[in-house]
């Protein structure tokens, strides 16, 4: 809708600009589907009852000449005379508060004296608020009043025309085509025919090679499978101090990382050192022999998603992950006991070096973390 | 001229008053003063004696039903030989002991004793086997900024970040920490209660201690400079109100707007 007249547009002008008659009614040419649309006969601009009316017609007689459209103007007609005048006073008002707020946050900005970490001026924030605010509320308010006040408030309904092409129009299409495929030769020229069936044919074996024979380009250097933990790597704290013998006492926990270049900075070492009554701890086979009086050392990136798994409960031996719930077992070999985590936690193994401190028997046997696609 | 005499004689009296107040207070401090160390240091034998009475007999009337007559443990309280003095001030100063009937976890209340009698209660305990205790002097003496990141590697992962607390396996919970005094939460370190881990001075010394208990202080008191806390749960309690207060009211703005077209 164009900007409105300073002193409103007249009712009767309102309706001669809803009855006059699209331009492109005889202009559109062949061809030109984008105007032709328009030309349509079941498209139309509509008239309102008023606009009936004044035209002396009977609002039934012409439903039926134009079933596709309605129009109705809502009883809130555009203000006229003096007050559009005020009103559009009103909402350039509000457009000189916007600039107002702009200006004032630019000045804000740039002249009132603020370091990052130092106490400054306690207003400062507030007040680009509040000018963000005029800017942004100013320009939103007016634009709302003016299209309140100011513009034409109708509704219209406009109905969809056919999809299909008219019948002529189709009728031209095939006529080509056919023609087209006459031209070419085709239909006569059989050995034409056949190469191009057997060449575009032999097209369909392209994707083989991608069903099921891409293996040999699978990576094989299992970054994905493997670790920072290395053989005789000693577990140290996040600050670098390597974990005693000792050092913890029954019912203790400690985040551990392998002692090597970076190793409290890559993602997938972080592990949880535990340690229980030996007689709390049943492991099953070899994962006996990676435990060390009652100290046992898990993974600590969830089977399930990688969230840290730390919580744990000194009573039940719990271990939790706190994003989606999972429950391990730690006295078990951490074995899942609740939640959505498919396998438990793989376990490191530890022994004690001749100084006492606590050493990797190696990496992690199994993968840590969320399963992935060659993880099997 | 009589007027002015009779108050001066009076003044003369009460100042004559004031004088041996004076006298006889600056005579106390200096007693004290000199005196006060030796019989101190003369003292501790019948102090520690009479607490540790006071304790057994606070304890024989309040503990002894479930812990046993003689500390090992009975009728569902576990046995309290070695346990310490600390977890005594723990248990008790947090009100989680006497414990409330049949629950998953025992749950913060207000203390039933005095401190004096806690004292006495743990110097009682302390007696019977040894244990943890706390160390003397200020407890939240330490380097905050240590404490905020040992809290983060060690604490955060069950109490949250700002020590709002969380959830651990069925039912069970971490609690939040803002209403723990300092020797409590020291308490807490050293003994492990219930579900939590213990933190034994090899693994977090003294000093690291004390700095992760004047980090949980420092954060329990610390202004929220960002308005309501909203728990101080982090991005979800944010977020919820974010989706439920900010939406609804643009969805009420945007109606009302089109109402009144």
């Amino acid at each position: 809708m164009s900007p409105p007249d300073p002193d409103g547009p007249a009712p009767d002008d309102i309706v001669g600009r809803l009855k006059s008659p699209r331009p492109s009614d005889q202009a559109s040419g062949p061809g030109d589907t984008r105007t032709s649309d328009v030309s349509q006969d079941n498209f139309h601009n509509s008239d309102s009852k008023g606009d009936l009316k004044a035209l002396g017609r009977d609002s039934a007689q012409l439903h039926d000449k134009h079933p596709a459209e309605k129009v109705a103007l809502s009883p809130h007609a555009p203000l006229s005379g003096r007050d559009a005048a005020i009103a559009e006073r009103k909402v350039a008002a509000l457009f000189g508060v916007a600039v107002l707020g702009v200006i004032g946050f630019l000045v804000t900005f740039f002249a009132v004296e603020q370091e990052f970490g130092v106490p400054g001026n306690v207003y400062f924030t507030p007040l680009l608020g509040v000018f963000m605010a005029m800017a942004l509320g100013g320009i939103g308010s007016g634009t709302v009043l003016w299209a309140k006040l100011l513009m034409v408030d109708e509704e219209s309904v406009q109905e969809r025309h056919p999809f299909g092409s008219k019948p002529e129009e189709r009728a031209a299409t095939a006529q080509a085509l056919k023609q087209g495929i006459a031209d070419s030769g085709l239909p006569r020229r059989k050995l034409l025919r056949n190469s191009l069936l057997l060449g575009a044919g032999s097209l369909a074996l392209l994707p083989l090679p991608f069903v099921g024979f891409l293996g040999k380009f699978q990576h094989k250097e299992r970054i994905l499978a493997t670790t920072a933990w290395r053989e005789g790597a000693r577990l140290i704290r996040q600050n670098g101090t390597p974990v005693k013998l000792g050092d913890l006492l029954i019912g203790g926990v400690e985040s551990v990382y392998p002692d090597v270049e970076g190793g409290t900075f890559t993602a997938d070492s972080p592990a949880l050192l535990i340690r229980m009554r030996p007689d709390e701890l049943e492991l099953e086979g070899q994962k006996q022999q990676w435990a060390y009086q009652g100290h046992v050392v898990y993974s600590s990136i969830c089977t399930h998603l990688g969230c840290p798994v730390k919580l744990y409960e000194t009573q039940t031996h719990n271990l939790l992950c706190p994003c989606h719930q999972s429950v391990f077992d730690a006295s078990h070999g951490a074995k899942v006991i609740f939640g959505p985590a498919a396998r438990p936690l793989p376990q490191l193994p530890i022994f004690v070096d001749d100084e006492g401190y606590f050493i990797a028997g190696g990496d992690f046997e199994e993968p840590v973390g969320p399963s992935y696609w060659e993880r099997g | 001229m009589s007027a002015s005499s009779r108050t001066g004689r009076r003044t003369s009296r009460l100042s004559g008053y004031a004088v041996v107040l004076i006298a006889l207070s600056v005579l106390g401090t200096l007693y004290t003063a000199v005196a006060g160390p030796s019989s101190a240091q003369e003292k501790p034998g019948t102090d520690q004696s009479m607490k540790v009475q006071e304790g057994r007999d606070l304890y024989l009337s309040g503990c002894s039903t479930c812990h046993g007559l003689d500390l090992s443990g009975g009728a569902g309280g576990p046995s309290l030989i070695g346990v310490g003095a600390s977890s005594v001030i723990f248990q008790v100063e947090s009100g989680r002991m006497p414990l409330a009937a049949g629950v998953q976890q025992a749950a913060r209340k207000d203390a039933r004793y005095t401190l004096e009698q806690i004292d006495a209660l743990a110097t009682y305990i302390q007696s019977n086997g040894g244990g943890p205790t706390l160390p003397p002097g200020d407890l939240t003496d330490g380097d905050l900024q240590l404490g905020g990141a040992l809290f983060r590697t060690n604490c955060a992962s069950c109490h949250n970040f700002a020590g709002s607390g969380g959830a651990l396996t069925y039912g069970k919970y971490a609690p939040e920490l803002a209403p723990a005094s300092a020797r409590v939460i020291y308490a807490a370190m050293q003994t492990g209660p219930e579900s939590m881990p213990r933190y034994g001075d090899n693994q977090l010394t003294a000093e690291e201690k004390r700095s992760i208990t004047r980090y949980v202080r420092y954060i329990s008191e610390a202004e929220d400079v960002g308005g309501a806390s909203l728990g101080r749960y982090g991005p979800l309690t944010e977020g919820l109100v974010a989706w439920i207060v900010g939406i609804v009211g643009l969805v009420g703005l945007t109606l009302w707007i089109g109402a009144r077209t």
